[in-house]
């Protein structure tokens, strides 16, 4: 079959409505594979340093730049592997250099030259800080690189190197060190486990101070949110304990990329199972995340939502959580956002919202979602609407008749129903559930003739009655479903009132049970 | 098998008879190879044959033989159970994979189709784990330079991945699409380019193009199934090259590519039939990336419309081309591409109005296909016409534009009217277009049973009806100008809530008249607008149009329509019956003179169409109107249904006889409703029937259940006695009947509705033998397959026996099958459930049973069943006051698809033969709260003191505030 067992699972429970709302709770991880583009909104993984900062500038020694693009790659080898630390400052800063510029640099030439050992070596080198701070540089650039990049550095037993210089007096130094470590941490699960088992947090956290720089603080949380971040596996949960309190902190900050970043630090924590997330909301920094999440900055309000959204895949108690801290009256303006990727995130916040109990989908009504969902559903970027019409399928999975008569009011039908002209069958099929949904409620309330006009005018009917021909079974057969159970009455249904001054038609108790 | 010289020749021999036209040789030809399939290399001595065979259609008759045997033995299903062994082994697997790709490259045209269909049939299976060198086999051959083997590839890798386009998101399927993008994009990529290049340096040598083209085809349609799921990374950073080269290819044009067939679509309209649909799938799903192509491509796909003839070859290209504008110009951020007034009324005026004009293909199809021609112009089946599509782009343009837009058509509208008025019989089709412009602009939202619910406002439709629509419905000649006959007919049905009642009087009598027209199509809608009419409601829920307005047309409304079914092409025209139904219905009394003519007519029908039902919806109608005849005509004079009955038992004996089952469950349920007409004992003609009623054969069709428990309702209600004294030896065979009911989930409400007719209706002492064993039979259902519907039905039985026999008489039977058994009842059924019950009747049946239980059953009073008093007290007052429990165990929610595995859907109700609702409590109770509270009156002045001390010490505090306002309502105390 093409899908998944989580798949068939979850439409088990879709139709035995509202049995087990956490199970309609969507996790980030739908698919691990991608076909488009890396995000351009995710944070970076591994960063090059390119410019010369004036820190740096102000320890190096003078720079000739004739002289040094004079050295070619072999006086480099040569310079490296000899005893003269003269000259092997000199091409140790020459390789930096190369690793340095903007465009191509020749990473894998380096690599191919056989001298990171001897550039690890020179970490160690406490005499010669000039030395040990290229070195750190050059191989901060070399780890920047590919998967197999950042492993030339690792297997030539950089990390103990590059722990231990953390705690080097020159700041730096230790500077150059945590950037190193964050492209290390940030290249795999593996490597950052790898980072933990050797103790990197402790001298890590030891550099957060009221005095530290900011520059250098922004480097530390970038450093730590590396260490956050990754699946399969999630890093130690202990480990994270350690880091938290830090990043809550950190989060508190005035400067916008270290709140940036210690969020980032904090959606990668709440990217998982439920203890994790329990982590996270016992800080009480969910108040703080909401505010964050409000902020205008892109940069800001990027990871704050997202750490807010997968708060809300946890249980009912968590998600509680959340919306006590304010996110129903966020999310209406991040709804209706300019930008798609934000649309879609909090619309996804949103479906999770409302996969919960009824009160608190009656909490998100209060709240004013209804009418930027139904606007998101009507007029946003297609991500957005598959996500708005997740929300729309568990709101009438969980709500009480009461409360879908409420979403139904609000106008959800008609771009519900446009976007049956999607091109995405799993869209599709959830549409068509929803709509199941809505019958339901209405043979409660005894409305399914009026439902069934509302859904033929609004030219539901018609499109419902074109996906009999799709090709994916599933939805053929749920549309047909549809059809044969609320549309194909239609001359029974005409045929009722009109005439019944004599009772002529009052036969309704036994008309129901025929539909075997 | 092995491979030897001998096989082949020897499988050559059985192939050649698998072709010939005697069956005596073929089928055991066909029989042979069948059951040589599971042999080891069977699929190899096929290949060589389609390969190196001497004789062409023995080639071509190894590969259709081996796509076949490919598709039903490929797949393993799961674990292998015996009848399903794996019949291809291991190392044919292994050959077949190896082998089959360079094959069906080389193979000629015909062969090459099958054997691309068994490729895509085992790559659905084995790639790409099990076959991870295909996908580099086939890529490696674009380089070949051959279009034939190019074409071989691309078309074999469409059936492969056009899967994408419908399947789910998921793991693996995206791990797949990852791979085939790895593997496939960029050579694709580089062989898109390569063959635009390829049609430039031929562009002057035709056959070379066509294969470039059949080529630029395929690649168009990679790229959907490739883009589908998601936007691949590839893609996105190579959509310049792409975008670019649909681009031109949309507006390229040679006349080496153009076709002289008029239906047919050639290469160039398929490939920008596909463009569009690439065009559109990339504007609905990538958005963002896709912005800054889309104007242009908004403006050569209308340059491209403006352009594209009316040929009907060009309807797909022109109808995908059309719906790409209207999807977009109803976008926000796109709205200022179309805001331009220039550019709104070129679209108006080049691309929409030429699109609604009436062809000649429609003509044809007016005139010899109607019935098609109805269901797409009625119906709505027109998707993916250009009417239909030109339509859309007209609503998609209100959104924003609806005032320009509705000032540029009426303009439009009113030049093309004027074109007509010059001379009517050569530009008729003007105002067809005039009207079509005009019903597009002016409806918002449609419904088949209302018409048109909203309208554009800035079109006076009235002005429009009375000026151009009246006029030629008044015209002398009904069969002049059909369409336009057609047109004004169907502007009056759609528009029928937005016109004056008046005006819609005054339409009848036209409509009337039309039902004359020689054209089908015209007095088919002509039908279809009265029925329409007649349906629409009025103020207090009655109809609009009423009998007494209709009063002056009776007698020709009836001759029309009856005379309608006699012409060419109508016999069984369903609309014309459905009009008849309704106009019996609306007519009621006023029908009665004509009935003796009407119900001759029907008959006759109904004899006809018996020999060979074809039409169900005409059939059902007719039965309809059959039963308004018999129940109009007796309602005033019950005498009549002698004279039916007389008319109709012949036929109905021959469709019993002849077992017409598509008839059956209608002649029980007119049967029933004659039955019911009698006001005396039951006529002897029935009875002879009763006993062929029983027959089990007759109880096995689904469809005939429902309908024969209602006939034999109506006869327990009209002939119990006369059975329980002619046919007493049939009782058994009854509640057999009944008893095979009760046994199905599906039907034991079915099985209640006989029981309880029996109960009600049969003399006591002629089922007091079988009592025991009802009650028998319902507990072990109760026992072993309780459900909701179950549970509901048993409650209101059991109450309807304390009824009918008194609650001491249930206390006891229950008791005689075993020791406390009515206590456990009381207190695992009927307490906990009787909140579910449902229905105005029922509930009332079940209050009076349960108060009678509390007030009349002595061992409620003193035997241990005394706890239960008051619990049941309350559960009654429960049953008054709280809102039903339809709360539903979840085990249940499938029952119905788990249960009926025959589903038929061969029963069609009569809503004519609609029984009256039966209350057999009727007037003996008319408030069950007041009876409640006399009762309990009369029970407390027998035993004083029992009563208030049973209520004060465990009734609750609510129940018992209810109580106290029943018996104030009954102005009785209790003692």
């Amino acid at each position: 079959m093409p899908f998944g067992n989580e798949q068939s699972e979850r439409m088990k429970k879709f139709k035995n409505k509202g049995k087990d709302a956490t199970t309609l709770r969507r996790q980030r991880m739908e698919v691990s594979i991608e076909l488009r583009k890396a995000k351009k909104d995710e944070q970076i993984l591994k960063r090059r340093s390119i410019v010369f900062s004036f820190v740096h500038a102000s320890v190096s020694p003078a720079e000739d730049k004739n002289e040094m693009s004079q050295l070619s790659l072999e006086d480099i080898v040569e310079a490296v592997n000899g005893s003269n630390t003269e000259l092997q400052l000199q091409a140790t800063q020459a390789t930096r250099r190369m690793l340095s510029r903007q465009k191509d640099p020749p990473i894998n030439q380096i690599i191919d030259l056989g001298i990171i050992p001897r550039l690890v070596e020179f970490l160690t080198h406490a005499d010669n800080a000039p030395l040990q701070f290229e070195a750190a540089w050059a191989l901060t650039n070399i780890a920047s690189g590919t998967s197999d990049h950042t492993k030339a550095v690792v297997d030539a037993g950089a990390i103990p190197a590059f722990i231990s210089l953390l705690s080097s007096p020159h700041m730096h130094i230790s500077e150059q060190s945590v950037w190193a470590l964050g492209n290390i941490a940030g290249d795999s699960a593996l490597y950052r486990d790898a980072l933990i088992n050797c103790n990197v947090i402790p001298p890590l956290l030891a550099l957060v101070s009221p005095e530290t720089p900011v520059e250098f603080l922004r480097n530390i949380t970038w450093t730590l949110s590396n260490l956050c971040r990754n699946k399969n596996p999630y890093p130690p949960l202990d480990a994270m304990k350690k880091v938290l309190p830090v990043l809550i902190c950190l989060m508190k900050h005035e400067d916008k990329d270290i709140i940036s970043d210690s969020c980032w630090a904090v959606s990668y924590l709440t990217d998982g199972s439920n203890d994790r997330i329990q982590i996270v909301v016992d800080t009480g920094i969910l108040p703080r995340l909401v505010e964050l999440m409000g902020r205008p900055e892109l940069i800001i309000m990027t990871p704050a939502l997202r750490a807010i959204g997968n708060v809300v895949t946890g249980t009912d108690e968590q998600t509680q959580a959340a919306i006590d801290a304010g996110v129903l009256a966020v999310l209406p303006r991040l709804l209706r956002h300019a930008k798609p990727s934000i649309q879609k995130e909090a619309a996804w916040t949103l479906s999770n919202i409302a996969a919960g109990p009824s009160r608190q989908i009656q909490q998100l009504i209060t709240c004013g979602l209804l009418p930027p969902l139904v606007e998101l559903l009507d007029k946003g970027d297609l991500k957005a609407q598959k996500e708005a019409v997740w929300a729309v399928a568990n709101f009438t999975t969980g709500g009480t008749v009461e409360q879908v008569v409420e979403l139904v009011q609000s106008g959800v039908l008609k771009p519900l129903l446009n976007l049956l002209l999607a091109k995405d069958s799993k869209t599709i099929l959830v549409i068509l559930d929803t709509i199941s949904n809505l019958f339901r409620a209405a043979e409660r309330l005894g409305e399914t003739g009026r439902l069934s006009m509302l859904v033929e005018e609004l030219d539901g009917l018609e499109k419902i009655e074109a996906l009999q021909t799709h090709d994916n079974s599933m939805v053929y057969r749920a549309a047909l479903n549809i059809i044969e159970k609320y549309f194909s009455g239609e001359e029974n249904l005409d045929l009722q009132p009109g005439t019944s001054q004599d009772g002529l038609y009052d036969f309704s108790v036994e008309k129901q049970d025929f539909n075997f | 098998m092995e491979l030897s010289d001998a096989n082949l020749q020897t499988l050559t021999e059985y192939l050649k008879k698998t072709l010939d036209p005697d069956p005596a040789i073929r089928r055991p030809a066909e029989k042979f190879l069948e059951s040589v399939e599971g042999s080891q290399n069977y699929p190899l001595l096929l290949l060589t044959l389609l390969e190196k065979s001497q004789e062409s259609v023995i080639k071509v008759c190894a590969s259709v033989t081996f796509k076949n045997y490919i598709k039903r033995n490929w797949r393993i299903v799961g674990i292998l159970v015996e009848d399903e062994p794996n019949k291809i082994c291991e190392s044919d697997r292994i050959a077949i994979k190896a082998n089959i790709v360079p094959l069906m490259l080389s193979s000629p045209e015909q062969i090459q189709k099958q054997l691309s269909d068994a490729i895509s049939i085992i790559g659905r299976e084995d790639f790409p784990q099990k076959w991870p060198d295909l996908l580099t086999e086939m890529v490696n051959r674009f380089q070949s330079g051959d279009f034939h083997v190019i074409n071989g590839v691309l078309r074999t890798a469409h059936s492969l991945f056009k899967r994408y386009r419908h399947e789910f998101k998921s793991n693996e399927l995206w791990t797949e699409i990852k791979l085939v993008l790895d593997a496939f994009a960029l050579p694709l990529t580089n062989l898109f380019k390569a063959t635009i290049e390829l049609c430039s340096t031929h562009a002057n040598d035709a056959s070379a193009l066509k294969v470039l083209f059949s080529s630029l085809i395929l690649i168009a349609k990679l790229f959907y199934s490739l883009n589908f799921q998601d936007l691949p990374e590839f893609f996105e950073d190579n959509m310049e090259t792409w975008m670019t080269n649909f681009h031109s290819l949309l507006t390229l044009d040679n006349k080496l590519l153009q076709t002289d067939d008029e239906e047919e679509a050639g290469l160039l309209e398929l490939l920008k039939s596909q463009i569009c649909d690439n065009a559109a799938l990339y504007a609905q799903k990538y958005d963002e990336e896709f912005q800054p192509y889309l104007p242009r491509f908004v403006t050569a796909i209308w340059n491209l419309l403006v352009t594209t003839g009316q040929e009907v070859k060009y309807d797909l290209l022109v109808s995908n081309a059309i719906q790409f504008l209207a999807s977009v110009c109803e976008r926000q951020h796109y709205k200022h591409l179309f805001e331009d007034q220039n550019t709104l009324t070129s679209i108006c005026e080049k691309v929409i109005v030429p699109n609604m004009e009436f062809r000649a293909a429609d003509e044809v199809a007016f005139e010899d296909n109607s019935e098609e021609y109805i269901r797409r112009d009625l119906e709505g089946s027109d998707i993916d016409t250009r009417r239909r599509a030109a339509c859309d782009l007209v609503r998609g343009l209100c959104k924003f534009f609806e005032g320009p837009v509705t000032g540029i058509f009426s303009g439009y509208v009113n030049s093309m009217l004027q074109e007509y008025a010059k001379n009517p019989s050569v530009n008729w089709k003007h105002k067809d277009a005039a009207i079509y412009l005009v019903t597009s602009l002016a409806s918002k939202a449609q419904t088949q049973k209302h018409g048109i619910t909203q309208a554009n406002e800035l079109v006076n439709l009235t002005e429009f009806f009375v000026n151009h629509i009246q006029p030629d419905l008044k015209s002398a000649s009904v069969n002049e100008f059909p369409v336009l006959k057609a047109d004004g007919i169907k502007y009056i049905m759609i528009f029928r809530n937005q016109v004056p009642k008046e005006q819609l009087l005054v339409s009848i009598p036209l409509l009337i008249n039309h039902l004359q027209a020689e054209s089908i199509v015209v007095h088919t809608y002509a039908a279809h607008a009265l029925e329409r009419l007649f349906t629409m409601r009025g103020t207090n829920n009655t109809t609009l149009i009423t009998a007494a307005e209709m009063a002056p047309f009776v007698e020709v409304l009836l001759t029309n329509l009856f005379k309608a079914l006699t012409l060419p092409g109508s016999s069984e025209n369903e609309y014309i019956m459905k009009a008849i139904m309704r106009s019996f219905s609306l007519l009621q009394e006023s029908i009665i003179p004509y009935i003796p003519s009407v119900i001759t007519q029907l008959t006759q029908k109904l004899l006809a169409v018996s020999k060979n039902p074809s039409k169900p919806h005409f059939n059902h109608y007719m039965f309809e109107s059959i039963c308004l005849s018999i129940r109009i005509t007796c309602k005033a004079n019950p005498d009549a249904v002698g004279s039916f009955e007389e008319a109709l038992f012949m036929v109905f004996t021959e469709i019993l006889q002849n077992d017409v089952q598509e008839f059956i469950p209608y002649v029980f349920q007119v049967m029933s409703l004659l039955l019911e007409m009698h006001k005396n004992e039951i006529p002897s003609s029935y009875m002879a029937l009763f006993p062929h009623l029983l027959q089990p054969v007759l109880w096995e069709r689904t469809g005939n259940i429902p309908p024969l428990v209602r006939l034999l309702q109506a006869y327990l209600e009209r002939g119990a006695n006369t059975i329980a004294s002619a046919a007493a030896d049939k009782i058994p065979g009854l509640l057999g009947v009944f008893q095979k009911l009760i046994a199905s989930k599906a039907n034991d409400h079915q099985g209640f509705y006989l029981l309880n007719s029996i109960i009600e209706h049969m003399p006591p002492e002629s089922v007091d033998q079988y009592r025991k064993q009802i009650f028998i039979l319902l507990f072990q259902r109760l026992q072993n397959s309780k459900t909701t519907k179950f549970i509901k039905s048993f409650l209101v039985f059991i109450n309807l026996y304390c009824i009918k026999y008194g609650a001491l008489a249930l206390q006891e039977i229950f008791d005689s099958i075993q020791p406390k058994m009515f206590g456990m009842v009381l207190e695992k059924i009927i307490i906990p459930e009787i909140q579910k019950v449902s229905g105005q009747v029922e509930k009332k049946i079940c209050a009076v049973g349960i108060t009678k239980i509390l007030t009349e059953c002595p061992p409620m009073m003193d035997t241990e069943y005394t706890k239960l008093w008051t619990p049941l007290l309350q559960a009654l007052i429960g049953l008054f006051e709280l809102p039903e429990d339809n709360t539903i165990p979840d085990e249940e929610h499938f029952i119905d698809i788990e249960d009926t595995p025959g589903y038929q859907t061969a029963f069609s109700q009569l809503a004519f033969a609609g029984k009256k609702e039966h209350d057999p409590v009727g007037q003996m109770v008319n408030n069950p709260r007041i009876h409640l509270a006399q009762s309990l009156h009369k029970l407390s002045t027998a035993c004083p003191g029992r009563v208030p001390s049973m209520l004060s010490t465990s009734l609750n505090a609510e129940a018992l505030q209810y109580l106290q306002g029943y018996l104030q309502a009954a102005s009785v105390t209790l003692l």
